[in-house]
C-alpha cells in the first residue's frame, strides 16, 4: 500500500512536470518571439513613438567674399519651447509671455492649450529676450539656444547668396547649391515622455548624423557688389526702369567680382518679398542683347579677315530692304567704315557686315563665345539661352541676328564674352566660389581660373578693343559710359523686347545695356550693366553707360589702378566727370568768325549737325541732352548778330 | 531535538538557487530604480535588501522545526488567516482603491499572502489525511471547495484579483494532482464555465477593461493597454543581448509603469536581451524541478502535498507574470516571486521555501520506518 501510493504520487509528480515544463516553454518561446522574432518592429516602436525628436536646424558655415568679409553668418539666439501639458496656469503664461515676446496673447493660449506635448512657441528671438523669459520661470516654458542664419550685409549679393528656410535649409542662391558643404551635422533634441505623455526632461542638442560644415569663400568683393548695386539702383531708379542687372568680372581669371541685381530684397526677411525678386536674374533670365553683339561680329569678321578697320559699307541712309523686311537705323547714315559702324552703332552697317562673314560662322563664333550654352558657373538654375541654328533661320532672321535680335543671352554669358574680348580672346570659366574650406581651416574645394576656350587672337581681339574704345568717345553711342583718366571700351545695346501678348517687337519696352571694360591697354574690370524697360530715354549708351562708368571709375580707384597721366591732362574731351548728372553739358568752343543773317532752326536736327552747322555761324553752341533737337535759345529766326551762344536742346526721338 | 543529520540533509541547492535569484533581483532592481534614485528609488533598493535578509532568516526560522507539526496547527492557521482577512476588510488601509494592508503599529503586510500558505496547507493536510489513493469524487470534495472558497472571495472583496486567482490556481493544481474522478472534473469545469459570465459583470470596470485589453490589445494603446503594450516594447527593444546594465531607454524612461514590482522583468529583459531574461526563466525552472524532487522524494503525502502546493505557487506566479509583462495574458497585479520589489510578498515567499527546505531537509529522517501521524 505504501509503495503504490509512492509510486503513484511519484507518476503524479512526473505529471506535473512535465506540466510545468510546457508552462515554462511556453512564456520562454513568448520571450524568444519578443525579444528575436519581432525585434526590429518593437525597437522601431520603442524609437518612434515614446522619445519625442525635436530636430533643430543645423549649424551652417560662413559665407566670406574674397577679403574675408562676412557675408552671411550663423548667430546663436533663444528659441521659446513649451510642454503644455506641464503649464499649470495656462493664462497667466500666455500673459507673461506675450508681453516679452510682443505676441497675441491668444495665440500664445492657443499653442499652450494644444495636445501635444512639445510646442514652439516662438523662434529665434533675441537673446535678451530669451534671457528675460527664462528669468521668469515659468513652469513648462524653457528656451534653447539655435542657430540663426544672417545676413550682414542685408541686401548685399542677396540674389548671389540666397537664404535660408527656417530649419537652415538652403532655399535659393548658393545656401541651396551648396546646401552640402554649409549645413553642419543636424542636432535634435530627444525628450522624454511619460506614461501620460508629458515631457519631463529635455536634453541638451546633441549631434546626429555626419554632416561636415564648411565655409565658402566667394570671388565677389564686399565692396565692388556695394557699389554696383548702388549705382545700378540709382540708374533703375532715375529711369523707372523694372529691374536691371550690373556684373563685374576681373577677366583674366572668369572671377566675378560683383554681380548685382535689383530690385533688391533683403535675405533675412526673405519671405516679405515675392519668388521672383528672389531670382538671380543675372543667370536665369535670358533677354535679346541687340547691339551688344555687334562687338563679337566685329571680332569674328576682323578674325576671318572678312573685313578691316576701315572696310567701307554703305548704310543705305537708315533703310534697307531684306526681303518684304525693311530695317531702320536710328539715324541716317550714308557709307561708313566699320569702325564708323561700330561706333555709331549702325544696324544696316552690321548686316552688310554679316553677309560678308556669313551667318554660319557667325552663329559658330557666337557659340565660341559662350552664347547659347551654360556657362558653367555653379549657380542655381542658370540658363543656356537661345541662338537660331543656320538651317531654321529666314533670311530676315539671319539678318537681324547680326545687330543681336532673334537670339537671347543671360547678362553673365554676354559679360563673360565681353571679358574674351577684353583679356585677349580667351573665353574663361566664370566662378564665384573660390574655395570650400573646412572647420579647421583645410581648404577642400578650390577653384581657379579656367580658360574654356581661345576664342579669337589677341591681336584681333586689340583691335576690336581699339573700336570698341571709340564706342566710348565723344561721338560714339556710350559717351555716357566714358571713365575720366582711363581708357574704357565698350558697346551699346538697345533691344526692343518681345511682348508675351503680340509675340512682336515692342514700341515702348526696350532693354538697354552696356558692356565694357577698363583700361583698354590692359584690362582690369569688365562690366555689364542691363536696365530692363527703361521709360523715357532707352538707350543703352545713355541709360546703361553710366552705370559702367560710376561702377569702373569707383572700382579702378579702389583698386589703385593709376590713371594716365595724358588722358587726364586732356580732360574735358574724354572725361567727363560729371556722372551722376545724366544731362551733362558738352562745351564746344567757338569758330572765330561771325556772319550776319538769322539764326536758323536746329529742330529736328542732330547733335552733330547742329555743332556741325552752328560753328559754321561762329557761335558757341551749348548742347543739353540727347538725341534729337527740339529746342533751342534764342529761337529760330532771331538775328545773329546779337547772338554769340545758342543753347539747343535735345531730346531722344519718341 | 536537534539531529545532525539536518546538517548533512540541508538542501544547499535550494539555499544556491534562491541565493542566484535574490542577487539578480536586487541587481535588477538597483536598474530598475535608477532612474528615480533620487525621488525614494535609492531607498525602495536597500530596502529590498533588508527585506531579503529578513527573508533568509524567516527561511531558517521555517527548517527549524518538523513540518509535520504543522499539518496540526494547519486549521488553526487558516483560521487565523480568515479572521484577518475579515479584519483587513474592516481596518485595513486603502490604498489606491482596494484595501489589502493591514498595519500593526510599524509593520504591515498583506494577510493575503498568509492566506496563500495557509490554503496550501489545510489542502494538503485534507488530502492526507484521507489516507490511500483513490479518486475524489464531486461529493468528497465538498469541503475543500469551502476552504478554498472563503478565502477567495475575501481576496476578491478586498479586491485583489491576482491574489484571488492565484489561489485558485494553486488549489486546482493540489485538487488535480490529487486525482479527481473524470465525471466530476467535467461537471466542475462547466460549471465555470457557466459561472464566469457571473464573475464578469461582477468585476470592476478596470479589470474588465485589463481582461478587453488582452483579447484586443491594439484597441487602446494609451489607455488600459498602455502597461502591456509599453512592456513589450521594453522586452523586444532588448533584443538577444540586451542593451546593458542601466542602459534600457524604455524602463529609464518611465514608459514602464511599476517597474520595480510587477514588471521587474521588463526591465531585465531589456537590459540583458533574450539571454538573460531566459537565464532568470531556467533559475525558476530548475527551483521547480527542485522542488518536485522533494515532492517525490518527501517521507509522508502531507509533505508531498505542501511542496506541490509550493511549487505550484512558484510556478503559477512565474507564468503570470512572465506572461503578463510578455502580453500573454491579462493584466492582473500578480509580481514575481522573489524578483519584484515588495517585502509582504518576499517574506511569505521565502516562509514558503522554509517550508520546501524544510521537508527537504527531513525526506531521510525516517527512511522505511513507520511514520507516526497525528
Amino acid at each position: 500500500m505504501k509503495i503504490k501510493e509512492k509510486k503513484w504520487i511519484r507518476f503524479r509528480i512526473y505529471l506535473v512536470a512535465v506540466f510545468f515544463l510546457l508552462g515554462f516553454l511556453t512564456v520562454l518561446a513568448r520571450s524568444f518571439q519578443l525579444q528575436v522574432l519581432e525585434k526590429n518592429r518593437l525597437k522601431t516602436f520603442a524609437r518612434s513613438s515614446y522619445e519625442g525628436i525635436i530636430k533643430l536646424p543645423p549649424k551652417r558655415g560662413t559665407i566670406y567674399d574674397r577679403k574675408g568679409h562676412e557675408l552671411a553668418i550663423s548667430i546663436e539666439v533663444g528659441s521659446v519651447y513649451s510642454h503644455p501639458k506641464r503649464v499649470k496656469n495656462k493664462v497667466k503664461t500666455s500673459s507673461r509671455l506675450s508681453q516679452i515676446l510682443k505676441e497675441k496673447k491668444s495665440r500664445i493660449l492657443k499653442l499652450l492649450k494644444s495636445k501635444s506635448s512639445f510646442v514652439w512657441i516662438k523662434r529665434k528671438i533675441d537673446p535678451d529676450r530669451a534671457r528675460k523669459i527664462k528669468a521668469l520661470g515659468l513652469d513648462g516654458i524653457g528656451v534653447i539656444t539655435e542657430v540663426r542664419r544672417c545676413y550682414p550685409g542685408r541686401e548685399i549679393a542677396a540674389h548671389l547668396i540666397g537664404f535660408v528656410g527656417s530649419e537652415n535649409q538652403g532655399l535659393e542662391g548658393l545656401e541651396k547649391k551648396y546646401d552640402n558643404f554649409l549645413s553642419g551635422p543636424q542636432y535634435s533634441l530627444i525628450h522624454m515622455l511619460d506614461a501620460k505623455r508629458r515631457p519631463f526632461s529635455i536634453s541638451r542638442p546633441i549631434p546626429s548624423g555626419n554632416g561636415k560644415m564648411h565655409d565658402l569663400i566667394l570671388t565677389i568683393d564686399k565692396d565692388i557688389q556695394y557699389k554696383a548695386q548702388q549705382a545700378l539702383r540709382l540708374a533703375v531708379k532715375k529711369t523707372r526702369a523694372r529691374a536691371g542687372h550690373c556684373i563685374v568680372v576681373n577677366p583674366d581669371t572668369g572671377e566675378i567680382l560683383a554681380m548685382a541685381v535689383v530690385p533688391e530684397f533683403n535675405p533675412n526677411i526673405f519671405f516679405r518679398y515675392k519668388p521672383y525678386q528672389w531670382r538671380n536674374r543675372t543667370v536665369t533670365d535670358c533677354f535679346e542683347p541687340g547691339s551688344t553683339i555687334k562687338a563679337f561680329l566685329l571680332a569674328a569678321s576682323l578674325e576671318k579677315g572678312v573685313v578691316n578697320p576701315n572696310t567701307r559699307f554703305d548704310c543705305e541712309q537708315g533703310k534697307y530692304k531684306i526681303g518684304t523686311k525693311t530695317v531702320r537705323d536710328t539715324h541716317k547714315h550714308g557709307i561708313m567704315s566699320v569702325s564708323e559702324i561700330i561706333m555709331h552703332s549702325s544696324n544696316i552697317g552690321a548686316i552688310k557686315i554679316g553677309q560678308k562673314l556669313g551667318y554660319g560662322t557667325f552663329y559658330n563664333y557666337l557659340q565660341q563665345f559662350g552664347f547659347g550654352k551654360k556657362t558653367g558657373i555653379n549657380l542655381m538654375s542658370e540658363r543656356k539661352g537661345f541662338i537660331r541654328p543656320p538651317k531654321d533661320a529666314k533670311k530676315i532672321e539671319q539678318a537681324t541676328l547680326f545687330f543681336g535680335q532673334g537670339m537671347t543671352t543671360t547678362s553673365l554669358q554676354l559679360v563673360m564674352a565681353m571679358a574674351a574680348i577684353a583679356n585677349g580672346g580667351k573665353l574663361m570659366r566664370p566662378y564665384v566660389v573660390k574655395a570650400v574650406v573646412d572647420e579647421s581651416g583645410r581648404v577642400v574645394k578650390e577653384t581657379g581660373p579656367e580658360m574654356v576656350r581661345r576664342v579669337i587672337s589677341r591681336r584681333t581681339a586689340g583691335r576690336v578693343a581699339n573700336i570698341l574704345e571709340k564706342v566710348v568717345s565723344n561721338e560714339g553711342t556710350g559717351a555716357k559710359a566714358c571713365i575720366s583718366g582711363f581708357r574704357a571700351a565698350g558697346k551699346t545695346g538697345t533691344s526692343q523686347k518681345v511682348d508675351p501678348k503680340t509675340r512682336r517687337y515692342s514700341r515702348s519696352k526696350y532693354v538697354a545695356s552696356f558692356a565694357g571694360f577698363v583700361p583698354v591697354d590692359r584690362p582690369r574690370l569688365v562690366i555689364l550693366a542691363v536696365i530692363d524697360e527703361p521709360r523715357g530715354i532707352t538707350y543703352g549708351g545713355i541709360v546703361a553707360g553710366p552705370v559702367f562708368s560710376d561702377v569702373g571709375s569707383w572700382c579702378l580707384n579702389y583698386l589703385r589702378v593709376d590713371p594716365q597721366l595724358r588722358l587726364v591732362e586732356k580732360g574735358v574731351n574724354q572725361g567727363e566727370t560729371e556722372r551722376s548728372n545724366i544731362q551733362k553739358t558738352v562745351v564746344c568752343r567757338p569758330a572765330p568768325r561771325v556772319k550776319g543773317g538769322a539764326l536758323p532752326d536746329f529742330r529736328g536736327l542732330g547733335m552733330r549737325d547742329v555743332l556741325k552747322r552752328g560753328r559754321s555761324l561762329g557761335l558757341t553752341v551749348l548742347l543739353k541732352g540727347t538725341g534729337l533737337a527740339y529746342k533751342q535759345d534764342p529761337r529760330p529766326g532771331s538775328s545773329i548778330k546779337k547772338t554769340t551762344m545758342v543753347k539747343v536742346c535735345f531730346r531722344p526721338p519718341t | 531535538m536537534f539531529d545532525r543529520r539536518l546538517i548533512q540533509n540541508f538542501d544547499w541547492v535550494l539555499l544556491l538557487l534562491l541565493l542566484f535569484i535574490a542577487t539578480i533581483s536586487i541587481i535588477n532592481l538597483y536598474s530598475a530604480t535608477y532612474a528615480i534614485r533620487n525621488a525614494g528609488g535609492a531607498q525602495v533598493f536597500t530596502k529590498q535588501i533588508y527585506w531579503f535578509s529578513i527573508g533568509f532568516i524567516v527561511l531558517f526560522i521555517m527548517t527549524s522545526f518538523n513540518y509535520y507539526r504543522l499539518e496540526r496547527f494547519a486549521n488553526a492557521f487558516y483560521f487565523l488567516s480568515i479572521a484577518l482577512l475579515i479584519l483587513v476588510l474592516i481596518a485595513g488601509k486603502v490604498t489606491s482603491g482596494s484595501q489589502r494592508w493591514l498595519g500593526f503599529g510599524p509593520i504591515s503586510f498583506q494577510p493575503s499572502e498568509l492566506a496563500k500558505i495557509s490554503v496550501v496547507m489545510v489542502l494538503a493536510r485534507f488530502f492526507s489525511e484521507e489516507g490511500g489513493y483513490r479518486e475524489y469524487r464531486l461529493r468528497d470534495l465538498g469541503r475543500p471547495f469551502i476552504l478554498i472558497g472563503i478565502p477567495t472571495l475575501l481576496i476578491l472583496k478586498e479586491p485583489d484579483l491576482g491574489t484571488a486567482i492565484l489561489v485558485v490556481v494553486v488549489s486546482a493544481s493540489i485538487i488535480l494532482f490529487v486525482k479527481i474522478n473524470r465525471k466530476s472534473l467535467l461537471i466542475i469545469v462547466l460549471t465555470a464555465l457557466s459561472v464566469a459570465p457571473f464573475i464578469w459583470l461582477n468585476l470592476k470596470e478596470y479589470q474588465q477593461k485589463r481582461i478587453m485589453t488582452f483579447i484586443r490589445p491594439d484597441k487602446d494603446l494609451f489607455g488600459a493597454g498602455y502597461h502591456i503594450h509599453q512592456s513589450k516594447i521594453a522586452i523586444g527593444s532588448g533584443q538577444v543581448w540586451g542593451k546593458g546594465f542601466l542602459k534600457g531607454t524604455q524602463t529609464k524612461l518611465h514608459f514602464l509603469p511599476e517597474q520595480h514590482t510587477d514588471f521587474a522583468m521588463s526591465v531585465l529583459a531589456e537590459e540583458w536581451g533574450f539571454i538573460g531574461a531566459a537565464l532568470l526563466l531556467c533559475l525558476y525552472l530548475l527551483l521547480i524541478l527542485w522542488g518536485l524532487n522533494i515532492a517525490k522524494d518527501s517521507k509522508d503525502k502531507f509533505g508531498s502535498i505542501t511542496a506541490i502546493g509550493i511549487v505550484a505557487f512558484i510556478f503559477w506566479q512565474v507564468v503570470i507574470n512572465v506572461g503578463m509583462v510578455t502580453g500573454l495574458l491579462p493584466v492582473v497585479g500578480i509580481p514575481l516571486l522573489l524578483f519584484s520589489y515588495g517585502g509582504s510578498s518576499l517574506i511569505s515567499t521565502m516562509a514558503a521555501m522554509g517550508l520546501l527546505m524544510n521537508i527537504s531537509m527531513r525526506r531521510f529522517m525516517f527512511q522505511g520506518s513507520y511514520i507516526p501521524k497525528k
